[in-house]
């Protein structure tokens, strides 16, 4: 009987290790076979997840660390299709909230897109309200009935980063915009695009839960600090709008720049946009070069010319500030006759009187008797028809026709010396004339102060492209040109303060021919003389109360350049050089 | 009772089939209390490591989220004091904008003009510069296979 149960043991024993053999060795087969290493590759195609992170934008501020353009977080609002309970309670309660549509709403709740789990019922909703609906889905969850969930259930939020502008529209086409792609558009923003947005990093992240990942280092990206002087700003853009409603302009651009280092301290135009509704930007702009007409509109600037032309023919030897020549009121160049402002002959004139007049027959004399070689050389060096490598977007070199070129007539030697058919920026024509201002040094304009990164601020030194005149030529010509200012009583004098400066009154093409009635009106100056410390630019389109810019530039000069020396506390002529005597 | 049969008796209990089963439930229980202990000191070894890992996780969305609150009150305050409203509360206040001719200026000995050096040079602490130990994230295997192969690496 023993015997018998142990036999039994042992066969009962031997089939179970069988048992257990035939398992051991299935696994070791379903371990090691075919399907297996394609789960193992599935699996493992799970196991981590890659993701992205995303720099901060970098951030934007003036040169006295005024926020222009930061981050603020704002909501995504969705519904969670599975969990949603109450679809026309949550319709309800976000039309409520946020104003929008209650019937849309529901729709997209009941009625979404095939395969999706989630929809998206609102976004870029500001945190406070936001905020103030997850409250009230706090609240319904609370008084849910126990066991209940409550009727908002579903609804998620999710916060992500926008762009914000705390100065609405001010320096708008200075700093541009970033649209809801990440993508900059116009001024920095666009320029200097990559720096802001900085490297995203890529990781693998482990979906076991198990493994602590080590969360990637994504510096921020880089902050700017600009040039600009919000206040200063603010300032030409009050005045250019006021300039607009008393001149009855079209549009108009005021530049301040520091003639020493081409830092730009404002650049207001008209149109501008609040960038935090850049959507906007189609109703406002009909095209690009609108957006900031200071670097992206050439036109044909008129006599602001002349002191370029002045400038090098005394820097060629041409002429001496008491060069006299007597003035007919007309020459023949290029088969074509050249007239005065007044079709009016002037008489004897020296060249202080020439630009005291801006006198077109002068001009076409200098340029004719220089020749076309020293004439466009020298306004090849002042910049004429190049870009300035201004580091705002969408900068336009405009045009100098030179000889050769197809559409070069010898008539242009005459009227490009008195700025018609050449067409420049504002920009340009400031890059040239801070040769004069700055001892015969060009300077490069530049809206960009410093670039901060890691905690750690890089200064962005001055530029300079080149020498076109000495610096004697300089002195001498600013020298003029504050006579002829102070000479004819010009609206451009500031009161305490000696500038330089020049009007210009272009006529418009129209329809290929210059139109009496609609001008451009323009004035360049700096100031103090003896040591330029700011020059402006002031152009406005189309005046109407006067076509002249004696009448309508030159006084607008004279206003911001007031809010300049208070703003930029440069103490009146003789003060200041009596402080320096000290 | 003599010697011979206490010795019998000794013999017998010492040969007794369930002493001889005691044995040797005794040395499986000890291999599976062992096991047991093993299993336990791993997980709890794990488990504190997976806390840890969340733990981090958790702080560093904080910093995340305090940075970005930082950033909208930033950008709140930068909006309380944009130059439109400056310049609406000054005038509310009863200031008004001074012209060129009003202003003074006096000669301050040692005084020197404010330059635009807005941010310090000092680095930040960056929210990435976290390094986690390796306690934090490798499992009592991984630790007794780094542990083996330093050992090895040692003696080598």
């Amino acid at each position: 009987m023993r015997q018998q149960y142990a036999r039994r043991t042992q066969a009962l024993t031997f089939a179970m290790g069988l048992a257990a053999l035939a398992i051991i060795v299935q696994m070791t087969r379903i371990q090691n076979s075919v399907e297996a290493a394609t789960f193992r590759q599935q699996a493992s195609n799970y196991a981590y997840e890659l993701r992205t992170f995303y720099p901060e934008r970098g951030e934007i501020y003036d040169r006295n660390g005024h926020l222009l353009a930061g981050n603020k977080s704002v909501f995504e609002i969705g519904v969670d299709l599975k969990n949603a309970k109450d679809p026309e309670a949550i319709a309800a309660a976000v039309s409520v909230e946020l104003g929008v549509d209650y019937a849309q709403v529901l729709d997209v709740i009941q009625n979404p897109p095939e395969g999706l789990s989630y929809v998206v019922v609102a976004d870029y909703v500001e945190a406070q309200k936001a905020i103030h609906l997850q409250e009230l889905k706090k609240k319904v969850q609370e008084h849910a009935p126990e066991g209940m969930l409550g009727e908002l259930t579903g609804l998620e939020f999710k916060s992500h980063p926008q762009r914000s502008y705390p100065e609405n529209s001010l320096a708008s086409n200075i700093i541009g915009f970033l649209n809801r792609q990440g993508l900059g558009y116009f001024g920095i923003e666009e320029k200097y695009d990559t720096l802001l947005a900085g490297n995203p990093v890529q990781v693998l992240i482990p979906t076991d839960p198990n493994k602590a990942f080590e969360i990637p280092r994504v510096p921020d990206g880089t902050t700017l600090v600009l040039t600009i002087n919000r206040d200063l700003q603010a300032a030409a853009e009050q005045i250019l709008d006021e300039a607009l409603v008393t001149y009855e302009a079209q549009s108009g651009t005021i530049v301040v720049m520091d003639p020493r280092n081409g830092e730009l301290l404002a650049m207001a135009v008209t149109p501008r946009m609040d960038l935090n509704q850049f959507w906007n930007y189609d109703v406002i702009y009909h095209n690009a070069t609108e957006y900031n007409p200071a670097v992206s509109m050439p036109y044909e600037p008129g006599s602001v010319v002349k002191i370029l032309t002045m400038a090098a023919a005394l820097d060629s030897g041409a002429v001496v500030p008491n060069t006299t020549y007597l003035d007919t009121g007309s020459i023949l160049v290029g088969g074509a006759t050249i007239q005065n402002w007044n079709q009016e002959p002037w008489g004897v004139q020296d060249m202080i009187g020439c630009l005291q007049h801006s006198l077109n027959v002068c001009m076409a004399t200098l340029s004719t008797q220089m020749g076309a070689g020293t004439f466009y050389s020298y306004m090849n060096n002042f910049g004429l028809g190049h870009l300035t490598g201004v580091d705002l977007a969408g900068e336009s070199a405009g045009r100098l026709k030179i000889p050769g070129d197809s559409d070069w007539y010898p008539v242009d030697l005459g009227t490009n010396a008195f700025g018609q058919g050449v067409s420049a920026t504002p920009i340009q024509i400031m890059m040239a004339a801070s040769s004069i201002a700055n001892k015969g040094r060009i300077v490069t304009p530049h809206a960009l102060y410093a670039m901060v990164r890691d905690g750690r601020q890089y200064d962005v030194p001055a530029q300079f492209a080149g020498t076109p005149i000495s610096e004697q030529t300089a002195q001498t010509l600013s020298e003029m040109l504050a006579i002829s200012l102070e000479s004819e009583g010009s609206l451009a004098l500031v009161p305490g303060y000696r500038v330089a400066g020049k009007t210009g009154t272009a006529q418009i093409p129209v329809d290929g021919f210059y139109d009496n009635t609609q001008t451009n009106a323009s004035f360049i100056g700096w100031g103090p003389v003896d040591a330029p410390q700011f020059m402006i630019y002031v152009w406005l389109e189309r005046p109407v109360t006067s076509i002249w810019g004696s009448e309508t530039a030159a006084p607008v000069f004279a206003q911001i350049a007031e809010q300049t020396v208070i703003l930029l506390d440069i103490p009146p002529d003789n003060i200041r050089q009596q402080l320096v005597a000290k | 009772m003599n010697i011979q049969n206490v010795t019998h008796l000794v013999h017998a209990y010492k040969i007794a089939p369930w002493r001889v089963n005691r044995q040797l439930v005794g040395t499986a229980l000890l291999a599976v209390v062992a096991l047991a202990m093993v299993a336990t000191l791993y997980l709890d070894v794990t488990s504190q490591a997976a806390i840890a890992g969340r733990e981090i996780q958790d702080l560093t969305a904080s910093i995340t989220i305090n940075q970005q609150v930082s950033g909208d009150l930033q950008t709140q305050l930068a909006t309380l004091t944009s130059a439109s409203v400056m310049k609406q509360r000054a005038l509310e206040l009863g200031f008004r904008p001074m012209e060129s001719g009003q202003a003074e200026y006096l000669v301050v000995a040692g005084y020197s003009v404010i330059e635009p050096e807005i941010l310090s040079s000092v680095p930040l602490p960056q929210l990435s510069a976290l390094s986690i130990p390796p306690e934090y994230n490798e499992s009592l295997l991984d630790w007794v296979d780094e542990r083996i192969s330093s050992s090895s690496r040692g003696m080598q």
